[in-house]
């Protein structure tokens, strides 16, 4: 496994050389993300012959690591140490990183990298907290897209300045901080390389983007139907994996029945809660300078867009009113369902039997489950290029937890689910829901912000908490489920996706948000619509600590058990044996 | 570059002859190259406090624009002769040239001594230099700056005179002003800095990591603190510095085997660069004779003070450990002891590529004044290194192409390229 910067070739400006693939800028360490990318590019430089097959090229994206030796010049010549210290509002950090100066000894070798630069530039977080085997910080920090659009290597320059120190900066916002404390990490633990890549995709006029991007994982942990969780599972989204990674709409499906149905009554459903939207690089009229945005240079254009580029060939289904079924392709008029039928179903693109192999050698090399990102690009008449941005080792527990099936029907159960998530054992005694009785679709993001005061309070007091709501938690999506980032619910240990009718509470598979609860070992327990449910009357009888307009926070006289049996999925709340009503 | 007891114009000629014999240049080229292109010498009459009129003597020189506006420092010194103001003209065409910015040699000087002048007399004089010099001087003809006792404020006052006259503004036509005032961040770091990245690439081709390398440096002034810092953020330790001693009106070395602290020696220094003995000796430091900083068991030297500093008798003290030197300073090898290099294989920076940092930052300045649009820290500094790095790596190619020196083969650049301008202008 490589560890230290030393590892990889320093970035040589006068050697422009193309193959040249993978270099750093500084010394220390490369985080997590980049050992990744390292390790990922070591495998295909060995395996190549074995990975690619005729008509899809593999290979991870040139970059560029900026080690960590960097970010603690940059902390401490700049003296931002005392002020990060203070804990200050996010603007504040924001506005002195911005305006700090990059180490000067690294400058030249920046400026040369966005000279080089031909395509879009991702610059990724690398911490060295962040994906490691014990601690997956995904998501947590920033990620900041660079056009590269233009023409001046002054803009070009300025653009990467900004976005490294953007990264930079996110190392100690609110949520960053918020994240390190649920997981018992010390800030000054953290550190953070920057990676520095080119995008994979094609430009369309003013858009520059994938044409697939997706997220595979070698273990399952939410395995539905036939599915088995080793046989893994793969997400795809059109566009920028920006989407799948923020727990968006997209499409997912277990790389052993790439062709299975998803879990809906019918195919009208899947217009809801399949992808309507992509996001791509806006490489059109500049947008107002805001370096701390991520989304800055981004655009999310509606799939019409898309469909006009040319980019839905290999990913959408075209939906008969009549028949109410799908027909895979674009052959057709009537609305897009992007469930990647061509590729799936008909298989033509050879990107399951590429991610299966993939997946297997990745995890050989890391010798743990893995997640893997990549992407797409399709050009016409040239061979497909499956790009890797990103290789990680999964957390998967290996607590014996048993719940039987008598278990969930008893009458001390509070909350039962035969699709819990996670595995192990946790007591709580402080409860938060969000009331059935209020709850409506269009409140999620108010409900959100009260969550997040309520956590706040709980994990200053140290009372770890079961949150209970409706729909898919943490969706960027605020129609589909409780818009929360993972900072805004960081104390619960339990969370319970409760069954209402008009949310689906089908969660999303590639999202990070549930991979960093994961991650912290917080237990998820999905209620599906006619299965075990919530003893909401039970929830209702008990001791008020605090309650905002939707949202409850409840205190049990006796503890309550948290179990999720990680083999059979079945997982439930019960009451403790005193003291409760 | 200037030398005491030498006439410092006809040495600057002597080396620019040596080179248009390896280039084979034409006698026109020549005779073109080895003059100013035009000189101004001019009485600069001041009402002094004490309500006398005093006369002081000014000049400008401009060596070469073929690739752009003169640039030049402005000196201010009582020994000032028209003649070291040609010679520095000259240097500055070539070091324009050897960094490949659009610019041409210049320099300036008034005869006085700015100790015995009050802030109102200087600030006559300077507003007398541009009267005399208004319709020759500016953005697009000829740039001045600061240089030996001439600051910011100077610059100011010329400015403002410059523009009373011109009836507009004009930041683009003076550099070295104060940053918020038309002034480039950066510029205090350039020189220094400059001298680092040179260092740095040097080490590179010698096969040398910076952590592994030490250094003794010569002066503790502008450019050696920001040169030390620079080196001492890449992995290097600094473990001697010396400096001159105004009490003692002799020069002294700090040493400490461990490493120098910039900062901590900044901080029980003047603002001449003098460093206070007891203080340095209770922080550590041992102190040694003047001339010990050559002595040292180091990698890398770097003079960062005055001119004539290695020279034919000291050179041989040079350490044997010495792989390379960074001319910080202008001028600080004698001819006779870069031969003595030369002959040890040390690899020597030529002080006008070395310290070349400052005047690529100078024409920074005069790019964002003329823009009136003024970059960030990081741009001005990553910029300098690209061109410092380009400059040096342009340098080296040629010396090891053809088999020559590193000085000979900065000034073969230099010179090629400005009398490749002369000949597509149709001068030559």
């Amino acid at each position: 496994m490589i560890q230290t910067a030393e590892d990889v070739p320093r970035f040589d400006r006068r050697l422009a050389d193309p193959a040249r693939r993978v270099s750093r800028i500084g010394t220390g360490a490369l985080g997590g993300k980049a050992q990744g990318l390292v390790a990922a590019a070591r495998i295909l430089d060995a395996r190549r012959a074995e990975l690619e097959r005729p008509g899809l090229r593999l290979d991870v994206p040139a970059l560029c690591v900026v080690a960590t030796s960097v970010f603690d010049a940059f902390l401490e010549r700049n003296r931002l140490l005392p002020l990060v210290a203070e804990e200050p509002r996010d603007e504040r950090i924001a506005l002195a990183f911005q305006r700090a100066v990059l180490p000067t000894e690294w400058l030249g070798d920046l400026r040369a990298v966005a000279q080089e630069a031909r395509a879009p530039l991702a610059c990724r977080s690398s911490s060295l907290l962040e994906d490691a085997l014990s601690r997956p910080f995904a998501g947590v920090y920033g990620t900041k897209m660079i056009p590269g659009r233009q023409k001046d290597a002054a803009g070009r320059f300025k653009g990467l300045a900004d976005a490294v120190k953007f990264v930079y900066a996110s190392t100690f916002l609110h949520e960053a901080r918020a994240y390190r404390r649920a997981v018992g990490e010390q800030a000054a633990a953290e550190k953070m390389a920057v990676v520095i890549q080119e995008l994979v995709g094609r430009r369309h006029g003013d858009r520059f983007y994938p044409d697939i991007s997706g997220v595979a994982r070698s273990w399952n942990f939410y395995p539905a139907g036939p599915a088995e969780p080793r046989e893994g599972v793969v997400s795809l989204a059109v566009g920028l994996g920006k989407t799948i990674v923020d727990g968006g709409a997209c499409w997912s499906f277990s790389p052993a029945h790439p062709q299975l149905p998803p879990p809906v009554r019918s195919a009208r459903e899947l217009l809801d809660v399949t992808q309507r939207r992509f996001w791509a690089v806006n490489l059109g009229a500049p947008p107002p300078y805001d370096p701390m945005a991520e989304t800055e240079f981004l655009v999310q254009p509606e799939l019409a867009a898309a469909e006009a580029d040319g980019t839905l060939r290999y990913a959408a289904s075209t939906y008969d009113v009549r028949s109410d079924r799908l027909a895979p392709g674009l052959g057709r008029a009537g609305a897009r369902v992007l469930d990647f039928a061509p590729t799936l179903v008909w298989g033509e693109l050879p990107l399951v039997p590429a991610l299966r192999r993939l997946l297997a050698a990745c995890e050989e090399e890391l010798q743990a489950p893995v997640e893997i990102e990549f992407a797409l690009s399709l050009p016409e008449g040239e061979p497909a290029r499956l790009g890797f941005l990103q290789v990680r080792p999964l957390l998967v527990s290996g607590d014996e937890v048993r719940v039987d099936e008598d278990e969930l029907r008893a009458p001390r159960t509070l909350v039962a689910s035969t699709a819990a998530l996670g595995n192990g054992r946790a007591e709580v005694r402080d409860v938060v829901f969000v009331d059935p009785a209020t709850f409506e679709a269009r409140l999620t993001p108010a409900i959100a912000a009260e969550i997040e005061i309520l956590n706040r309070g709980l994990v200053e007091a140290g009372r770890p908490y079961l949150l209970i709501g409706f729909g898919r938690w943490g969706s960027s999506d605020p129609w589909l489920g409780i818009p929360v980032r993972f900072d805004q619910v960081a104390g619960a240990r339990g969370i319970v996706e409760a069954a209402l009718p008009g949310m689906n509470p089908e969660p999303s598979q590639g999202s990070h948000f549930f991979h960093n609860l994961q991650s912290v070992s917080a237990l998820f327990f999905t209620a599906l619509p006619g299965g075990p449910a919530v003893d909401w009357s039970w929830l209702a009888a008990q001791q008020t600590v605090a309650a905002t307009e939707h949202v409850r926070h409840v205190r049990t006289g006796a503890p309550l058990v948290l179990r999720v049996d990680g083999r059979t999925r079945r997982g439930s709340v019960t009451r403790g044996e005193s003291g409760a009503p | 570059m200037a030398t005491k007891g030498v006439n410092a114009f006809e040495m600057a000629q002597a080396q620019f002859d040596r080179v248009a014999e390896i280039l084979d240049l034409d006698a026109a080229t020549r005779e073109l190259l080895r003059w100013p292109m035009r000189e101004h010498s001019f009485a600069i009459p001041v009402r002094m406090d004490d309500g006398q009129v005093r006369v002081f003597r000014g000049f400008r020189v401009q060596h070469n624009d073929a690739r752009g506006p003169s640039k030049g420092g402005i000196r201010f010194h009582p020994q000032e002769t028209l003649d070291t103001v040609r010679a520095l003209a000259t240097w500055m065409t070539w070091k324009c040239a050897v960094v490949d910015i659009p610019l041409g040699g210049g320099k300036g000087g008034v005869v006085c001594d700015p100790h015995h002048l009050s802030q109102r007399e200087q600030e006559q004089i300077c507003r007398g230099w541009v009267r005399q010099l208004a319709r020759d001087v500016g953005p697009v003809a000829d740039v001045p700056a600061p240089d030996v006792m001439t600051s910011g404020q100077h610059m100011l006052w010329m400015l403002d005179e410059f523009e009373a006259i011109h009836g507009g503004h004009y930041p683009g036509f003076i550099t070295g002003k104060p940053v918020g005032m038309g002034g480039s961040e950066g510029r205090t770091e350039a020189t220094g800095y400059g001298v680092v990245f040179a260092i740095r690439e040097a080490l590179a081709l010698l096969g040398l990591e910076p952590k592994a390398t030490r250094a003794s440096v010569q002066g503790f002034g502008n450019v050696a603190q920001h040169a030390i810092r620079l080196y001492t953020q890449i992995g290097g330790t600094v473990t001697c510095i010396a400096c001159w001693d105004e009490a003692d009106q002799a020069a002294c070395s700090f040493r400490r085997e461990s490493g120098i602290d910039v900062d901590e020696l900044a901080s029980v220094s003047d603002r001449f660069g003098g460093i206070d003995k007891a203080k340095a000796r209770e922080l550590g430091y041992e102190l040694l004779p003047g001339d010990a900083w050559l002595a040292q068991p180091v990698e890398i030297l770097i003079p960062a003070a005055i001119e004539n500093q290695i020279r034919a008798d000291n050179a041989r003290c040079v350490n044997p450990a010495v792989r390379l030197v960074a001319e910080g300073a202008n001028g600080p090898t004698t001819p006779e002891a870069d031969q003595v290099l030369r002959e040890r294989g040390v690899f020597v920076i030529p002080d006008f590529l070395a310290n070349a940092g400052g005047v690529t930052c100078s024409y920074f300045e005069q790019v964002q004044s003329n823009m009136n649009f003024f970059w960030e820290k990081d741009e001005v500094l990553s910029r300098l290194d690209s061109k410092m790095t380009a400059a040096f790596h342009a340098v080296s190619a040629l010396a090891d192409r053809r088999g020559l020196f590193m000085r000979d083969a900065a000034y073969v650049i230099a010179i090629n390229r400005v009398a490749q301008a002369c000949r597509d202008r149709g001068w030559v």
